[in-house]
């Protein structure tokens, strides 16, 4: 039993890494996303090309290969003089552009989903695109896109154990050194810390649902 | 001059000419309904008129005053747009109604951001200066909109749990809230099923007899004739006809305008 406290503690420990991962990634990415959903929709050729192509390197290529680029590189181009201070920063910021790729190209279908009426009775009553975008098209989007935003958040939840490979101190490698100890048991016991927070984020997504179920769009 | 002068409009999409050379005009308190088989360019006028579209040529007029000039890139940018679209109003096939509000909210929300705009702009909004007070009248005229259409007991619904022709009589009186001098209709029952078409074609008379301008894109050739005061009838990107409705419709005198209203007679309208 104490065996069974100390294992839940330790874990609960490196879990709180894989907490911090994912909530500073979800506040990063959600409004980099969006910022990166305008550029991609951008009348700017430049802006536009520039976007998509960053979008597609990062949702083309492997979250691990990014989590190393960003960790191994930048200190082997300044000869060690150069690096993302610990290795938690470098996951963070991995994941950031990781998943604002992923966000931006769920708003870009969301907002691309609005039927063109909608802003064009938001222009015949005179309002200016800014106020179009924010108080008439972003509510419809945000409904839109809460099933696949919800899927993305999920994932990201398990892809936080990823950042292991540049040896954050998450939840799997604490069930890794109780494996090397000859301990099996807490490697499956963590499959229950994951499968908890992401039962409490599916609960809650499906309560802003039924929040938004008074409208259809 | 007119009350409303367009002239000479020329849009092409691609190489796709669909509006060659229109014109026409119309006076306050006038009704305007444009007839025409499909494709032939009623709602890309409209659009035009509305500023939803840019035409390559052409000009246009309210009350005297220079809304539009194919040639003056000035009169093109954003903002002087946005401000010259309030003459006119416009009410869609499709309602578009803002899913996301009551009926009371999608009628309100934009002359609430207008006058907020043009009290810090210019100091007042319809003769008012103070925001509180602009929003009480927009208040109370939206309830007075509400009872004109015949829906005040709908203030507080969503426009998913309103009957087509619920919604499209919403959307005239959100039309109407900004209070335009013109206002368009674009087929305004052609997305409705037939028993709802009469309520709103009565709210439509109901602003006749109210005095508004309006334009009328229609294929109720029964209508038209009831409440306009003239008639275009469109062909191909240009007006073949016009004239009043018993001289369009009682009296054509093209062939096209014969042809046209022959299929209208022989399924009934
Ligand atoms: N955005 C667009 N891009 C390209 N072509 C267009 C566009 N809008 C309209 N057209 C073309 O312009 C022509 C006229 O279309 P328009 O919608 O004005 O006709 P209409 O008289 O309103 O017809 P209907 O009675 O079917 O509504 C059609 O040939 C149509 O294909
Ligand atoms: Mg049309």
């Amino acid at each position: 039993m104490e065996q069974f406290w100390n294992v839940t503690l330790q874990l609960l420990g490196g879990f709180m890494q894989n907490c911090e991962l994912f909530g500073v990634t979800l506040l990063a990415a959600l409004p980099l996303g969006l910022i990166v959903a305008f550029g991609s929709m951008s009348r700017f050729f430049p802006i536009k090309a520039v976007c998509r192509t960053l979008v597609w390197i990062i949702r083309g290529t492997p979250l691990l290969l990014q989590l190393f680029v960003v960790y191994y590189i930048p200190p082997m181009m300044t000869n060690g003089d150069f690096r993302f201070g610990d290795r938690m920063t470098a996951a963070i910021i991995a994941f950031i552009i990781n998943y604002a790729a992923y966000f931006s190209e769920v708003y870009r279908g969301g907002i691309e989903s609005i039927p063109k009426g909608q802003y064009e009775a938001g222009y015949v009553l005179g309002m200016k695109k800014r106020q179009i975008f924010f108080k008439v098209v972003f509510m419809q989007v945000i409904k839109r896109i809460i099933p696949p935003m919800s899927n993305e958040i999920i994932t990201l939840v398990k892809d936080t154990s990823l950042a292991r490979i540049i040896l954050v101190e998450e939840i799997l490698k604490f069930a890794d050194d109780f494996r090397v100890q000859g301990l099996i048991w807490p490697v499956f016991y963590t499959g229950v810390f994951f499968l908890l927070f992401c039962g409490l984020l599916t609960l809650l997504f499906r309560f802003i649902e039924k929040k938004l179920d008074y409208y259809k769009v | 001059m007119a009350f409303l002068e367009v002239k000479n409009i020329k849009k092409s999409f691609g190489k796709n000419t669909v509006l060659k050379n229109i014109g026409f005009s119309l006076e306050k308190g006038e009704v305007l309904a444009i007839i025409g088989s499909s494709g032939s360019g009623k709602t890309t006028l409209l659009r035009c008129v509305n500023f939803l579209e840019t035409p390559e040529k052409g000009v246009i007029y309210v009350g005297g005053k220079l809304l539009f000039d194919a040639d003056d890139p000035m009169i093109k940018r954003e903002s002087e747009i946005r401000r010259n679209r309030l003459h006119f109003g416009m009410v869609f096939q499709q309602f578009n109604l803002f899913p996301q509000y009551t009926v009371f909210d999608n009628l309100v929300l934009a002359p609430k951001l207008l006058a907020k705009d043009q009290i810090r702009s210019r100091g007042s909004y319809r003769g008012v200066a103070s925001f509180k007070q602009a929003q009480a009248s927009i208040i109370s005229e939206a309830e007075q909109l509400l009872e004109k259409v015949g829906l005040t007991e709908k203030r507080d619904s969503y426009p998913c749990d309103l009957s087509g022709g619920q919604q499209q009589r919403v959307a005239i009186a959100r039309a109407l809230a900004l209070h335009p001098d013109i206002l368009c209709f674009d087929e305004p029952t052609s997305a409705l099923d037939p028993e709802l078409t009469g309520e709103v074609l009565n709210v439509i008379k109901g602003l006749k007899s109210s005095d508004s301008t309006m334009i009328v894109v229609t294929h109720e050739i029964g209508f038209a004739r009831a409440v306009a005061d003239k008639i275009i009838f469109m062909d191909n990107g240009v007006i073949e006809e016009e004239g009043t409705p018993d001289e369009v419709i009682g009296n054509p005198k093209s062939q096209r305008t014969r042809e046209f209203l022959a299929r209208f007679n022989r399924f009934g309208d």
